[in-house]
């Protein structure tokens, strides 16, 4: 649904952009993660038409983002990292504008704004000025906005940048909502537990280049080596410390807030003697439990192989 | 006429037309410019009647209208000069600013389309303006060059014509007529059809006149004696009288036989276009500019 090959983008002496390629297969959710400054505005906005790549291609739906950007305008809904709004304009009018710009039928706009605020839960402020909506209130809207035309794609750079935690919780479950709509949608963000949860797809950016791609899992896996254990000990910490150390198991042990977190290699029987060996030794253990690796992890472990 | 309808009914229009409205601003401005005009004619007029009664001159009611008009209409075009530009500058620029510029490049919308037709229907300096929003990232640098193009068409183009007015040739059979730049300026041709007379005022200059011992005859060894620009002598020891412009239409020179009017909207349509098509090839955010060769593209 969504490619990119060879991706490149420099401006002036800087490499915004590094020979970057990846696919998004259609009905998936795309995270595209990395720190700031790190490419991902500029391949939203490439693909969104709104940029010229220096070198490389990429196609929303088949078509040529540079050859037939009316083609991708039409089945491409975007959502940028800043926007504005119009002074003295009602949401339901703000819909209606845009339903207009994208030569939707008049006798259709309408219905389509209803259903809009309806899905991002805004009916009830259809008739307020735009400009006087929350920031929450105007990113769910700028949302509706980018489905005024009904896409296929979805782009939609830092969606939950600036929202509180009660509103990053609607969007998301907006977002998967879109997703059983057979939505293909890219989202860059930096909030990474939630992309984790929301995501079907990752791809890991740094430094223009693309470090990782593929489904969350599959690239949480590939970037995480090794378990991790989190054991809670009644006093007696530095005891526990000192017999996990020498088990061969064990790659390290360090007291994180108060608990013990150990990471090792092995199977659930390596983590269960680790446990009884704990255990044997007169540790009291009032807790034990398995860390799965986060897409935090991953993101740390992708970016900081590049630093320096 | 659906279609032109449609084109130049875009959603941009009517969401200006409808979020200006909504202000106390266009009212107020709507006001403002009807009591200015209303006041000025009302003063004009009194101004007149009064001349014209303490001079015992009935014969001065007959050119009232004509009076009324010729400084009403030059009244508006100053005030259009200034107007236009604080209307039209902000257009693109404070799109940009307000960044909602990137939400409408990813509509449907042909944006240099539908700026095209908007601009087609509003005048010169609205062009000019919008060229201006066009060029300036913000909005302020947009608005002053906006004014600085504006005075230009309307003051500029008649100071050129103040600098270098076209010399009085004496050998001519047609009268002289201002340089064509002045024609720039909608105030000559206004004043024209206001009076119903021809411009011989402005624009025109008696050759710059030197003093010959080559002339000889009844006047004496040193005589009056025009001199061509290059300083060669060109008469024959005395001056003539060029012949006067009678009419309105322009006398001689490159808009030879038309109009003022007809030159001056010649001029500004040419300038326009030339503004529309800067504008138009500046505001798509992937510039196809003629002069830039494609970039070679690279397959992965």
């Amino acid at each position: 649904m969504i490619a990119i090959e060879g991706l490149t983008k420099i401006y002036g002496r800087r490499t915004a952009l590094d020979h970057a390629s990846f696919e998004v297969p259609k009905g998936e959710i795309f995270g595209f993660v990395g720190p700031n400054g790190a490419g991902k505005t500029t391949t939203l906005r490439i693909l969104a038409g709104l940029l010229e790549p220096t070198a490389g291609r990429a196609f929303v739906d088949g078509a040529d983002v540079i050859q037939r950007p009316d083609l991708v305008h039409e089945r491409l809904g975007y959502m940028p990292d800043f926007f504005g709004v119009y002074d003295q304009l009602s949401a339901v009018e703000y819909l209606d504008f845009y339903a207009a710009c994208y030569r939707q039928p008049k006798a259709r706009r309408k219905k389509i704004a209803d259903d809009l605020l309806e899905l991002v839960g805004l009916s009830d402020r259809r008739n307020q000025l735009v400009d006087t909506l929350s920031r929450g209130l105007k990113q769910r809207l700028c949302l509706a906005r980018a489905l005024v035309h009904d896409p296929a794609v979805l782009l939609l750079d830092e969606p939950a940048s600036g929202l509180d935690p009660r509103a990053r919780v609607e969007m998301r479950e907006i977002l998967k909502e879109l997703q059983t709509m057979g939505k293909t949608i890219v989202i860059s963000s930096h909030i990474l537990p939630e992309l984790t949860e929301l995501c079907t797809m990752v791809g890991i950016i740094d430094q223009g280049r693309i470090r990782a791609t593929g489904p969350v899992h599959d690239v949480i896996r590939q970037l995480t080596i090794g378990r991790r254990l989190r054991i809670t000990v009644l006093g007696q910490k530095e005891e526990a410390i000192a017999v996990l150390r020498p088990l061969s198991a064990i790659h390290e042990a360090t007291m994180v807030n108060g608990a013990i977190e150990a990471a090792f290699e092995g199977d659930e029987a390596t983590a269960a003697s680790i446990l009884q060996t704990l255990i044997a030794a007169g540790i009291k253990v009032s807790g034990f439990n398995q860390l799965e690796g986060g897409l935090e992890d991953a993101f740390l472990k992708a970016t900081a192989e590049n630093v320096g | 006429m659906r279609r032109i309808a449609l084109a130049l009914w875009n959603p941009i229009v009517a969401k200006e037309y409808r979020s200006r409205m909504r202000t106390w601003r266009s009212p107020l401005a709507m006001t403002v410019y009807i009591v200015l005009l209303g006041g000025l004619g009302w003063a004009i007029f009194s101004g007149m009647s009064l001349s014209a009664r303490s001079a015992f001159n009935t014969g001065q009611a007959a050119s009232f209208g004509q009076g009324l008009f010729i400084y009403l209409i030059l009244f508006q075009m100053v005030l259009l000069a200034f107007i236009t530009p604080a209307l039209t500058a902000g257009a693109i620029s404070s799109e940009r600013e307000r960044q909602t510029i990137d939400l409408l490049f990813v509509t449907r919308l042909q944006l240099a389309a539908a700026f095209v037709v908007t601009a087609v229907a509003a005048l010169t300096l609205g062009v000019i303006g919008l060229a201006c929003s066009t060029a300036f990232t913000r909005t302020l640098p947009a608005t002053v060059a906006a004014y600085g193009a504006a005075f230009v068409l309307l003051a500029g183009s008649l100071l050129f014509g103040l600098l270098f007015p076209t010399d009085i040739d004496p050998n001519a059979t047609r009268a002289p007529a201002p340089p064509a730049v002045s024609y720039l300026s909608p105030l000559l041709p206004l004043v024209t059809i206001g009076t119903n007379s021809p411009v011989t005022w402005y624009g025109v200059r008696n050759s710059p006149v030197g003093f010959s011992s080559a002339c000889a005859g009844p006047y004496g060894s040193s005589c009056a004696v025009p001199l061509g620009p290059n300083g060669v002598a060109i008469g024959k020891g005395f001056v003539r009288t060029p012949p006067q412009p009678t009419g309105t239409a322009i006398p001689s020179g490159l808009f030879s036989g038309w109009q003022y009017w007809q030159a001056t909207v010649t001029m500004q349509l040419l300038l326009s276009l030339a503004a529309l098509i800067v504008s138009a090839a500046l505001l798509p955010p992937i510039r196809h500019l003629p002069w830039r060769r494609p970039t070679v593209r690279e397959s992965a």
